[in-house]
């Protein structure tokens, strides 16, 4: 065995008060697939922080190559041969896919005047290594999600790296993306470079993986064969309890055979978006809608919403139809919708957390003169965030500053504040912790069993089979599969709803060979 | 093959909206204009549109490195004054009646002025307009209180600056009238400017880094771009720009005043630049779209008069080409997002 390419040793580090990490050794060999796994503030980003040089830890070594890092500074990090790439990707939107790649070997060769050909020279290069053609001349910016991380890689490539660190880099790609850049890595990896991806949740890159090195509250828990785990033992390692969550069962009701349903789509059209959707939501029904991206669930999310007009079809809220236009329609008619991208649609980030609740609930709020009544508003917003179980109680603090599970119990409080019959989430625990994920279930069924219906959107098998009582599988805006409460309770289920998402194929061929 | 467009292969890009949009819009309005009144192709409307066009010229290239790079400035109008007025002064004292002497006090002083906007930017951390709001304000006021009207007037002004603003490079005479017509001798120093500003932004790491700053700032420091240079450069080209600026203007002029109200043409500059693509948010922003905005508030501001229409009229033109061009293109953004449906703002 060769040596290893990065060695930390009794890393150290405290923010104030805060041990942010205490003691960790890491050993990363070259040529391997490394997970890093823990919640929010177990450590995994103080961790690459330091490695790459951001941070100066208080105590402990790091080694790159065989060589320690004596200074602690990014660019040290940068030439020993450790690249990371963050989330937001760090590219320039405005600049060509060209340009974002060679800047870096352009800026850390001191090159004082830019040639096109030499630019598209590294460009074309690092491309080639990673077997991939991109657009050189067209502005990043104009790139899918997919492309633009390969962007990414291609940069990070660009400076001899050794180790390349990727924060989160499937959540938001498609799985067929998620395969190309599997068999990317996979290369890198057959050519001696080292992969280490940080995530919290168990999903394709773990299946790669040749370890996975578990953090939690600064610590580090061990370092686990890939194939030892499985999402209950990474939960129980992550958060150090037994994380059950318990499935919602939907009790009969007396009006079960009577009422009208609160919610019911009849052959729903918006094209290229979905066609022929049909759908109910009955007091006490939670029902699940997944699919691989690009399935056309949070489009018809967005219809149900006033966002996207649909062409043909009816909707009817508790009997009667309704046209919904605008998102006030439906607020109106009592339906609420925690959006897909929490920071971008569902808050108002450098506002403070009472504001976003009682946005709303403004209406509610008047006094006689039709002026907002500040001492109601902070009662709201004050019984909302113990509702909620947000963790920080102060109502006046930023948004913006909360973790992604915090701020997502703030989405969720402030439409709960307008007790809406029918509650849309669509991915509602995408990016959120464990411990956190548990309350927003729970939440989920005291709606539902509260006579309230809730519509979920979801990519995990295993959060449709803990929340829903019935089940539509979209694919390429086509309803392709549905099961009912019975479906659900047999002990394959799973299986077979992850197989359905996985291969839409395999369904559709049996449609067409029954028809 | 892809089928390239000259304008392509030569610059290497395909023309932005704005920059052709512009093109329309003042191929269209020449051709009314000539057709009206065939005064208009003469050299004298050329010659005077050069003449009033080339102190906004060089303010508009320095305006766009700021716009650029994601910032703002509106206190060139107090450097090009304080840096002019201090140059004169300069040389009415010493005595050394020499232009390059004018020109260089000036430019030294406007750098000086600009690299003060960087610092208080980078090390302050305010927004760019507030701290250039702030700085433009103190150096005109400081003008007035230390010189209060205290003006040169054409008498008292150097023999090289009157010199200076009556060099042509070429003069025509008019036959019938027998008026002679000069073409100013500032052409050639904002053809200079013009080049070099297009290749700074589009060939140098420094011009680079600055689009990089004005994409995504803190993308750019983590690859290593210095965020103090990198601006310390933006602010002192715009304030050399200004000092330049200020030598052109008082020369033409043939008068220096110590407050010189040129408040109001820096909102015209950027609004120049603006029209001709750049965004405010930084990142974007041509040479060829900033020389299309400051032609056509030139033709506006000079050539109304061959409508018959009083050039009052210039800036409800200007205004309403800005409101028209920057509304269709934002909404076709904003079409295409919604098709798209993504709801954010751009």
């Amino acid at each position: 065995m060769s040596d290893p390419i990065l060695v930390a040793e009794n890393l150290s580090l405290s923010f104030g008060e805060v041990r942010a990490l205490d003691g960790v050794d890491v050993t990363i060999e070259a040529g391997e697939i490394r997970c890093l796994a823990g919640e929010n503030g177990s450590g995994k980003s103080t961790f690459v922080k330091i490695v790459s040089g951001v941070y100066v830890p208080s105590q402990g070594t790091v080694t790159v190559g065989g060589a320690p890092l004596t200074h602690h500074d990014p660019r040290e990090a940068i030439s020993a041969g450790v690249q990371v790439i963050y989330q937001d990707l760090s590219l320039f939107d405005h600049l060509s896919v060209a340009e974002n790649i060679a800047i870096n070997v352009m800026l850390h060769e001191g090159t004082r005047y830019v040639r096109r050909s030499r630019m598209h020279a590294i460009a074309r290069e690092q491309l080639e290594r990673m077997g991939v053609e991109l657009p050189l001349d067209e502005p990043v910016g104009s790139l899918s999600m997919a492309n633009k991380q390969l962007v990414a890689i291609a940069r990070a490539l660009s400076m001899d790296a050794k180790v390349l660190f990727m924060d989160e880099p499937t959540t938001a790609i498609t799985t067929k993306e998620v395969d190309r850049l599997l068999t990317i890595v996979q290369d890198l990896k057959a050519r001696g470079l080292s992969i280490v991806f940080i995530s919290h949740k168990l999903d394709e890159v773990f299946e790669i993986a040749d370890t996975i090195t578990i953090f939690r509250d600064g610590r580090k828990v061990g370092d686990f064969p890939a194939s030892e785990l499985d999402n209950d033992s990474l939960s129980f390692h992550m958060t150090g309890r037994e994380v059950l969550h318990k499935p919602y069962e939907r009790e009969p009701r007396d009006d079960d055979g009577a009422s009208t349903p609160l919610l019911q789509i009849t052959n729903l059209t918006k094209e290229p978006h979905y066609r022929d959707v049909s759908l109910e939501v009955r007091p006490g029904d939670v029902v699940g809608l997944t699919g691989l991206l690009g399935a056309g669930r949070t489009e018809l999310a967005l219809s149900l919403f006033g966002l996207n007009r649909p062409e043909s079809g009816t909707v009817t809220v508790q009997g009667s139809k309704v046209d919904i236009r605008e998102p006030w329609d439906a607020i109106d008619l009592g339906i609420a919708l925690v959006p897909e991208n929490r920071a971008l649609q569902g808050l108002f980030s450098s506002t403070s957390i009472g504001k976003n609740i009682s946005s709303t609930r403004l209406d509610a709020l008047l006094t006689k003169l039709r002026l907002v009544d500040g001492k109601a508003e902070r009662e709201l917003a004050h019984r909302t965030v113990h509702e909620a179980g947000v963790n920080n109680k102060n109502i006046d603090a930023l948004v913006g500053n909360l973790s992604g599970g915090n701020a997502q119990k703030v989405v969720i409080g402030k439409w709960m504040a307008t007790e809406p019959t029918v509650f849309i989430l669509d991915s509602p625990t995408v990016g959120i912790d464990i411990g956190s994920k548990a309350e927003i279930y729970d939440r989920i069924h005291e709606l539902a069993r509260s006579g309230k219906g809730v519509i979920l959107i979801s990519d995990e098998p295993d959060e449709i089979l803990v929340n829903c009582n019935k089940v539509l599988v979209m694919h390429e805006g086509d309803v392709i599969a549905r099961y009912d409460d019975a479906d659900r309770k047999a002990p394959d289920f799973k299986e077979r709803l992850a197989k359905v998402i996985s291969d839409p194929q395999s369904v559709r061929a049996a449609h067409q060979g029954a028809a | 093959m892809k089928k390239i467009s000259p304008f392509q292969a030569v610059m290497h890009r395909r023309a932005t909206t704005m920059e052709k949009y512009l093109t329309v819009i003042i191929i269209v309005y020449v051709a009314v204009v000539s057709i009206k009144n065939p005064l208009f192709f003469t050299a004298e409307t050329a010659f005077d549109m050069v003449r009033s066009g080339s102190g906004t010229m060089l303010l508009a290239l320095g305006v766009l490195l700021v716009l650029v790079s994601g910032g703002i400035d509106v206190s060139f109008p107090a450097v090009a004054v304080v840096s002019a007025y201090l140059a004169i002064l300069t040389v009415d004292r010493t005595g050394i009646d020499s232009l390059w002497l004018a020109l260089a006090v000036s430019i030294a002083i406007g750098i000086l002025l600009g690299a003060f906007n960087a610092l208080l930017i980078h090390f302050l951390k305010l927004p760019t307009l507030i701290v250039t709001l702030g700085t433009g304000s103190v150096f005109h006021g400081l003008m007035a209180v230390v010189f209060g009207t205290d003006d040169f007037t054409t008498g008292e002004m150097p023999q090289s600056l009157l010199d200076f603003g009556n060099a042509s490079l070429m003069t025509v005479t008019d036959a019938a009238t027998g008026q002679r017509y000069s073409l100013t001798i500032f052409l050639p120093i904002v053809i200079l400017a013009i080049v070099g500003v297009w290749f700074l932004l589009n060939r140098t790491m420094l011009g680079r880094s600055i689009y990089a700053i004005g994409s995504n700032e803190e993308s750019a420091s983590r690859l290593g771009v210095s965020l103090l240079r990198t601006k310390l450069f933006i602010y002192t080209f715009v304030g050399g720009m200004a000092g330049l600026m200020g030598i052109i203007l008082f020369s033409e002029l043939k008068n220096a005043n110590p407050t010189a109200t040129l408040i109001g043409s820096e909102l015209m500059v950027i609004a120049a630049v603006v029209i001709g693509g750049a965004k405010l948010t930084g990142g974007e922003g041509t040479v060829l779209g900033t020389i299309l905005g400051v032609v056509t508030i030139q033709l506006f501001q000079q050539t109304l008069v061959l409508l018959g229409l009083s050039t009052l009229w210039s800036q409800v033109f200007f205004g309403s080409v800005l409101l028209f061009s920057l509304a269709v293109m934002y909404r076709r953004q904003r079409l295409a997002d919604r098709r798209n449906l993504v709801f954010t703002a751009a």
